[in-house]
């Protein structure tokens, strides 16, 4: 809200700077966003938090103002006037939920034009542009005390008045112009034909204050806040009414805005009150009473505050001290303070005005909580994937339902309040974030890209849902990636002490030459390039290779590691050129394992060649073998027998040639 | 025959002046010490000398021999040394190097001063539902308090009527509510995330950001822990010299509670455009923990209390790094990612 400090100084003696107030205010909850001048007066632009809706009015302000300077106010009240008793028309209230009280005022013979130019500064400078006396007049008295009114011409009004809800489709031209189609959440104000006002929210057109009008009738009323928001919400619109209804307004203000707005009318516009009337009653609440207790005040804030200063602070802000015993203290709020009912929320009054700077900061004795988590697992998981030179990147988990549809996923979970098309599901596959990232650096001519993620990824599953964390990995460049991703992939499994697990070729969608990682005939993810179809989809310039693992299976599947002993007799390899016609190397490292048995120590494509002088289909590769006992030095003549038998072998394969 | 060697031994002086390369220091040691060379032959010749000559002429060989092979020696450690010169101002190879994306290494490092007094750190759920989200953290359905909270709601069907409609977190504080209701008191626990508001994307908004939540539930936490801790925190993350301001606001969650300004670590207070001439910059959001959410949480509010803040690791990368635009944090462009690293 912002606000005249001109106006504010109208109610209370401030002989501080501007600065000096706004800081005040600040460091008392209420935050002075800005503040500027303007001729001889300072604007204050605040941000009022949702439970202080008395800050939405001058007098609050200057309330606050009194208890944080301790200093006296200066505000007059008017004498009510509740009569003659408007005779004219009834008021109807048929939504009492909606409208507990109603109070209209007729006055006769007022002449509408400008405001002068006092009301029409400090209507201004709080933030309202100036229509005439009338309607000027009633936004002054809102500002003033918080309570919105409303002028209606009252020549206008056809019969008597109601509060009621809308009916269905209902339709209704606002003081804005705009035509809105009401549902049954709007509460209205209706006179026996048409819709004059959208209750607590905006006035109608139909009954617009102008040059012409004689008689008005003065609206003052409490509207249920939920009411105001739900009816807000379905039409999309927020005024400054409907933003102090929601928040609750004061039933003691409200009297008293009307009565000022009555005399007001009267003294610059003319006119003679005509009648009153008041429909509703506010509903019996027990008073409240809450009780506190200095150590345990002490004890919630860690600070020691003299019980006299407790008292003092609290006096000041409008509380009753009623009775005092020993340490207790038994307080009546002020009714204004609607949003004060614990006794927390009274220790929170007592330090904001003490001074929350004045709190001495202090370390608490914290005792020590073991646990292990799934996070410090993907922690140090992170950390082994730095090590081996990828880059983490962070991609949004929310997606488009036409990308996913495109990636063939099904099962997602779709967002019912889209705020765009580009963002309506949440991710089943951290794919396409990889892509995306993969896209935008190749776009910047970046080459050469190893990227991982670690995500959750969402999806449906019969009646409910999941939510599991993921590690996506990415790589792209001008070489084939494939053998080194399968290499960080083996990594990662090694990283988690995984043991035998095998790689399993699959028919993945989106994906040629795919392998699913399986263990205990679980899949705990797969790897694979992205089909030509995608790449075009997408516009890649270079290839993508992919590998997305279940961390949760991971961690589930990782066992614990202990050191394993290692020969150390020397390591003897041996070299064998092969070529090989639809025989898989797995087929090959098989039979090398059976035949070398415990002299095994592991197999190696040093070369792949393929292309060029030798035809399609055939693969040309050299493997390494490599040969050592656990208790003894091989000699060479033993391996050359053993991987001469083994290149026997080998050849006797169909589709092996060797070379 | 002396006279021969000091001749050779001025032609070989002259010669491995010239030399330049490797190559020709060897030729010339063939040249000079190989087995046709005059040395060696002389060498072979000494047997048939007279025995005095045979003593002197040996040690004038040796001698001119230990020369040349010194000299030789000291040829070849020059041209070997003349060899290692490169042109060094080529420039430095490029070296791939795995990188934390910025917002992980932030949140680690936040989280990390806290698990030094003692908080740990557990995850929550991002699929929510209505009373983790709201209800358990006091915020009521059709309060204006929840405008600031606005969701993005999901098509699945409720998993119980009690628990409310299911929805992205809007914040990490439900994760407070999940602990506190595993677990008993003491417990001191921060926990990082993913959350997710309806927000339309600019260079300060995004749909999707990290915040963590930091809670601390015992029988006597108070405020003045709440700001020693936070003071901590600032101190150890910012600079020691950073100045906190409490300011008091309104969370649902919490009473009383306060929004944390630290003084603006561009200007240091002075006021500059990062914190709109104020001097201060909002870090945080903090309070002790509102009787009502500790007993949605069936944790007794007469036996215990506690703390909870929050902040969001965006907007303290943003200050940390003077980073302009949120946007930058999503797009992965490698040139962003690799302006950071780990301290």
């Amino acid at each position: 809200m912002k606000f005249s400090l001109n106006f504010v100084k109208e109610f209370i003696d401030l002989k501080e700077s501007p600065q000096k107030v706004a800081n005040l205010l600040t460091m008392a909850g209420l935050e002075v966003e800005h503040i500027y001048r303007e001729g001889h007066d300072w604007i204050l632009e605040t941000e009022v938090t949702s439970n202080r809706p008395d800050w939405l009015s001058i007098v609050g302000i200057a309330y606050e103002l009194s208890a944080l300077l301790r200093r006296k106010l200066k505000v007059k009240i008017p004498r009510l006037i509740t009569k003659p008793l408007l005779k004219e028309i009834d008021i109807i209230i048929e939504d009492k939920e909606g409208c507990p009280i109603y109070l209209a005022r007729l006055i006769k013979g007022v002449k509408v034009e400008d405001s002068p130019s006092w009301l029409k500064h400090k209507i201004v400078a709080c933030g309202i542009n100036p229509v005439n006396n009338i309607v000027d007049i009633t936004n002054y008295c809102m500002i003033k005390w918080g309570n919105p009114l409303h002028a209606f011409d009252f020549d206008k009004i056809e019969g008597n008045v109601y509060v009621r809800r809308a009916k269905k489709e209902e339709k209704f031209t606002g003081l804005d112009g705009k035509e809105r189609i009401l549902t049954e959440e709007n509460l209205v104000i209706s006179d026996e034909r048409k819709i004059i006002a959208l209750a607590g929210i905006i006035g109608g057109k139909n009954t617009e204050v102008d040059q012409n009008t004689k008689n008005i009738l003065l609206e003052g009323a409490i509207f249920s806040p939920v009411r105001i928001r739900r009816s807000r919400r379905a039409m999309g619109i927020e005024t400054e009414s409907s933003y102090r209804f929601e928040r609750r307004v004061s039933w003691e203000r409200l009297k008293i805005a009307s009565q000022e707005a009555v005399n007001l009318i009267l003294s610059l516009g003319g006119g003679k009150l005509y009648g009153c009337i008041e429909k509703g009653r506010r509903p019996q609440r027990k008073t409240r009473r809450i009780v506190i207790s200095l150590p345990h005040l002490e004890n919630y804030l860690g600070e020691r505050i003299p019980k006299q200063e407790v008292k003092t602070i609290l006096t000041y802000l409008g509380f009753q001290v009623e009775k005092v015993y020993k340490e207790k203290l038994c307080l009546k709020p002020p009714s204004l303070r609607m949003d004060v009912s614990y006794p927390v929320d009274v220790y929170e009054e007592v330090a904001r005005i003490y001074g929350y700077d004045r709190i001495k900061p202090t370390l608490p004795f914290i005792p020590k909580q073991i646990y292990s988590s799934f996070y410090q697992f993907k922690k140090v998981l992170r950390d082994f994937l730095i090590s081996l030179g990828i880059k983490e990147i962070i991609t949004y988990s929310i997606t488009s339902q036409s990308l996913l549809e495109e990636l063939k996923e099904k099962n997602f979970i779709k967002i019912s309040n889209p705020l765009r098309q580009q963002e309506n599901v949440l991710r089943p596959t951290l794919l396409c974030g990889g892509i995306e990232a993969v896209k935008h650096n190749l776009n910047q001519k970046a080459f050469s890209l190893k990227f991982f993620e670690i995500a959750n990824i969402y999806f449906k599953e019969e009646k409910s849902y999941k939510e599991k964390a993921n590690l996506a990995i990415a790589f792209s460049g001008e070489r084939n990636q494939a053998f080194y991703l399968k290499g960080v992939v083996r990594e990662v499994l090694r990283f988690a002490n995984i043991k035998d697990y095998s790689w399993v070729p699959t028919e993945k969608a989106n994906f040629t030459n795919a392998l699913d990682i399986v263990k205990d005939s679980q899949s705990l993810g797969f790897l694979g390039k992205i089909d030509s179809r995608l790449k075009e989809k997408f516009d890649l310039t270079e290839d993508l290779y992919f590998a997305q693992i279940d961390l949760e299976k991971l961690w589930e599947k990782r066992e614990p590691r202990y050191f394993s002993p290692f020969s150390r007799f020397p390591v003897v390899f041996r070299d064998i050129s092969i070529a090989l016609k639809e025989v898989k190397f797995s087929q090959l490292e098989e039979i090398i394992k059976k035949e070398a048995g415990n002299y095994f120590k592991g197999v190696e494509v040093i070369d792949i060649y393929q292309g060029g002088k030798i035809p399609p289909q055939i693969f040309a590769l050299t493997l390494r073998v490599y040969y050592q006992a656990q208790d003894r030095t091989l000699t060479s003549l033993e391996v050359d027998a053993m991987h001469d038998r083994i290149r026997k072998i080998l050849g006797e394969i169909e589709g092996v040639i060797l070379r | 025959m002396l006279e021969e060697i000091k001749k050779i031994e001025n032609s070989f002086l002259q010669e491995i002046e010239r030399v330049k390369t490797l190559e020709e220091l060897e030729a010339l040691r063939i040249k000079y010490l190989g087995r046709k060379s005059f040395i060696s032959q002389a060498f072979s010749q000494i047997p048939n000398l007279e025995r005095e000559q045979r003593a002197e002429l040996g040690k004038v060989l040796n001698a001119t021999k230990e020369k040349i092979v010194f000299l030789l020696d000291e040829k070849r450690k020059t041209l070997s040394m003349q060899e290692e010169k490169i042109d060094l101002t080529i420039p430095p190879f490029p070296v791939e190097r795995g990188i934390k994306h910025v917002l992980t290494q932030v949140s680690g490092e936040i989280c990390g001063i806290f698990e030094k007094l003692g908080f740990i750190i557990i995850e929550g759920k991002e699929i929510e539902d209505e009373w983790h989200n709201f209800e358990a953290l006091n915020i009521p359905l059709e309060h204006p308090s929840r405008d600031v909270f606005d969701t993005f709601y999901l098509d699945l069907p409720p998993i119980s009527k009690d628990k409310g409609k299911l929805l992205l977190r809007s914040h990490t504080s439900p994760s407070q509510i999940r602990v506190m209701k595993k677990m008993r008191p003491p417990l001191a626990v921060v926990s990082p995330g993913r959350v997710y508001r309806p927000d339309k994307v600019d260079a300060s908004h995004s749909f999707m950001f990290h915040q963590i939540e930091g809670f601390c539930v015992d029988r006597n936490i108070n405020f003045s822990h709440l700001k020693g801790v936070l003071f901590y925190f600032a101190k150890s993350f910012f600079s020691s010299q950073v100045k906190l301001r409490f300011r008091p606001h309104y969370f649902p969650f919490t009473e009383p509670s306060a929004e944390v300004d630290l003084s603006c670590i561009l200007c240091e207070g002075r006021g500059c455009s990062v914190c709109s001439y104020k001097g201060w910059v909002e870090i945080l959001g903090c309070g002790m923990i509102h009787p009502e959410v500790l007993k949605a949480c069936k944790i007794s509010p007469k036996e215990y209390q506690g703390f909870a803040f929050g902040m969001g690791i965006e907007r303290i990368a943003m200050l940390k790094y003077r980073i302009n635009d949120i946007r930058l944090f999503f797009e992965n462009d490698l040139r962003f990612l690799e302006q950071f690293y780990e301290v």
